[in-house]
């Protein structure tokens, strides 16, 4: 009895790391685990991928800094120096993704994803903008079209943004009239001054966008930072709102994915990479969210109304001349830490 | 013979239940708290536990006034989430121990009913009930009270105490009802004998008699609420951002986890400085003898 015991206890430990092989792993932002972004893939692996989620990139990072081990991750590009300064990640062989040369050229040669010799850290699979939503019938027709609206007394308590350092202070930066992402500790200190002004007028800091799109649907909100899904789901169900293209320009910020250093399964990962790049997966991403897809050959799907009806030029390069791309912030860690303070009144 | 025996049984009995204990209390508890206190002595450079220990962490948290002030706020409102839920808890208790009869069973399953669903769920629950379009404002603006939805409601410290009243109210119903429950029920009859009214025999018999599970319900409140993050996060809005949410964003988007240690350590000493006032309060009011 003790033997058979035995025997099955060595059995099970053995048999872990062929358990650990399992389903891919996959960290992602609530909203990006739509099985129909990666068909093909479920069609040759019906277990699918298993999805956690993330509340922001910055939490995603202290999370897998913490021992937590997915195969694949979807931060943004202006957290991928960090990243990989921590030692989380391991080269993308681009040879190995199908559609590399469909990805445009701007998002291929961002500087710090190049890992040298034909690999990468991060596949950019999507880019969007951060804008002000706000309801046209609530906002006076002839409303400078400026972020400043997030900081208009006028609204006091209702309006909210979003709880990312690559968001909030960085607008607050560029209103206080300093660059976001170098800063020396005097901007630092502008910038919260500019974030202490806003907080009494707000009703929350948030990353969940379903409570945002709900507050501006009721009224309850008049603006909000947002990204151009939560504009796109709004629209949808006929709630008069705009998505403001205001004259210090919006936010373009781009993500991707990356591998986690330990992963067991590179293969199932780059069959899932190779599943999302598909022309199919980019054009439900434009049209279910309004963000943009990161190859040509997903915006070559779509048809050029419903572009002009998303204002989503058919290349990045075409939005990156009026809008600030987010970046890598030299400071990102000090920002970080000044917002929380801010946040809690200090 | 037979009774070394037995003796010997009751130590190798002893032993055996009592390694359980030993181990979760010397393997979970205390490893894992001294991990946080070193941490909260070290420097944050990426290392975890190896490397050059600072007091810095410390001196930065009571130089600033900012964490007196959040850890003020998080007093002032688990202090009035405790408030809120013993007081409205003593009544349940109350009916409970001594009116309920036959319903007893129920009432006590009715109690224990809101834990059957998640902690998250029932916050969410409260911002469905509190929401500028919630239950709340509906039911007001249909009586005719307002005559427009309102958004004071939500996103407040209220709106915070609410929540957490609500759901550790079975914390502090239990063990008054316990309290209660235990009270010799001739110590009643005497006093109505000897002529006290009803009033009297509450403020000189069962309320002092109580007191030991008040205390306990309120600290069982207290400790947990002084530190929650999750309710302040999705109810309070930035009004209401208390400690446990500044020790969340440490070890979040800071990326400063000796800080957050410091953070954690610091939040001890104050719920240690709280306990021990509570107890000095059993001294005083809720001995039995």
């Amino acid at each position: 009895m003790t033997k058979h015991l035995i025997a099955a206890l060595a059995a099970t430990l053995t048999a872990t790391p062929v358990l650990a092989g399992g389903p891919l792993t996959y960290f992602t932002w609530s909203g990006y685990e739509l099985p129909d972004f990666n068909k093909s893939y479920i069609a040759a692996h019906p277990e699918g991928p298993e999805i956690s989620f993330f509340g922001d990139d910055d939490d995603a990072f202290t999370k897998v800094k913490a021992g937590f081990h997915p195969d694949l991750a979807h931060p943004c590009y202006d957290k991928i120096a960090r990243w990989n300064a921590a030692g989380l990640l391991q080269p993308i062989d681009t040879s190995r993704i199908k559609n590399w040369d469909k990805i445009f050229p701007v998002l291929q040669n961002l500087p710090d994803i190049q890992a040298g010799d034909g690999k990468v850290w991060m596949v950019p699979w999507d880019w969007g903008n951060t804008s002000v939503l706000y309801r046209t019938d609530l906002v006076a027709a002839d409303a400078p079209q400026s972020w400043s609206m997030l900081w208009d007394p006028e609204y006091a308590g209702r309006l909210a943004t979003i709880d990312a350092v690559h968001d909030t202070p960085v607008v607050a930066a560029i209103l206080a009239g300093v660059n976001p992402f170098d800063m020396s500790p005097a901007d630092m200190e502008k910038v919260a001054e500019k974030l202490r002004e806003q907080r009494p007028l707000l009703t929350t800091y948030t990353t969940d966008m379903t409570s945002i799109e709900q507050s501006l649907a009721s009224g309850e909100l008049v603006a909000a930072m947002t990204w151009n899904a939560s504009a796109v789901a709004l629209k949808k169900q006929g709630v008069p709102v705009e998505f403001m293209n205001p004259k210090e320009g919006m936010l373009t910020w781009t993500c991707g994915f990356v591998m986690l250093k330990d992963s067991p399964n590179t293969d199932l990962a780059y069959d899932f990479i190779n599943s999302r790049l598909e022309a199919e997966s980019g054009k439900y991403l434009i049209e279910a969210y309004g963000y943009g897809a990161s190859t040509a050959s997903a915006f070559a799907e779509v048809p050029q109304a419903t572009l002009d009806e998303l204002k989503l030029p058919a290349n990045p390069d075409e939005m990156l001349k009026t809008t600030i791309f987010t970046g890598p912030m030299k400071q990102n860690d000090e920002l970080a830490k000044m917002f929380e303070r801010v946040k809690a009144g200090g | 013979m037979r009774l070394r025996l037995s003796a010997n049984d009751g130590a190798g009995f002893r032993f055996v239940m009592s390694v359980p204990g030993i181990a979760a209390t010397f393997g979970l508890a205390l490893f894992a708290l001294a991990l946080v206190l070193l941490l909260a002595f070290r420097r944050n450079d990426g290392g975890l536990v190896i490397g050059p220990l600072t007091l810095s962490n410390f001196t930065g948290i009571f130089s600033d006034p900012l964490y007196a002030i959040i850890m003020l706020r998080s007093l002032w409102i688990a202090g009035l989430v405790t408030l809120a839920t013993v007081v409205t808890a003593y009544p349940i208790a109350w009916y409970l121990a001594f009116q309920a009869g036959r319903w007893r069973g129920l009432v006590l399953f009715l109690v224990t009913l809101p834990f059957w669903t998640s902690y998250l769920l029932r916050v969410f629950a409260w911002k469905i009930v509190l929401a500028y379009n919630g239950v709340l404002n509906s039911a007001l603006m249909s009586l005719g009270i307002w005559d427009k939805p309102s958004s004071a409601l939500l996103n407040n410290p209220a709106a915070v105490v609410v929540t957490l009243a609500h759901a550790y109210a079975p914390f502090a119903i239990l063990p008054i009802f316990v309290a209660l429950q235990t009270i010799p029920r001739s110590l009643l009859e005497v006093s109505s004998d000897l002529g006290a009214s009803r009033a009297q025999v509450f403020a000189r018999i069962v309320l002092p008699l109580s007191m030991p599970g008040v205390l306990a319900g309120a600290l069982v409140v207290f400790v947990p609420t002084l530190g929650d993050y999750v309710t302040p996060a999705l109810v309070g809005g930035p009004g209401s951002i208390m400690i446990g949410n500044q020790i969340q964003a440490q070890f979040g988007k800071a990326n400063d986890w000796p800080f957050g240690a410091a953070l954690a350590v610091s939040t001890m000493l104050v719920i240690l400085a709280a306990v021990l006032l509570i107890r000095q309060a059993d001294r005083r009011w809720g001995s039995r003898a």
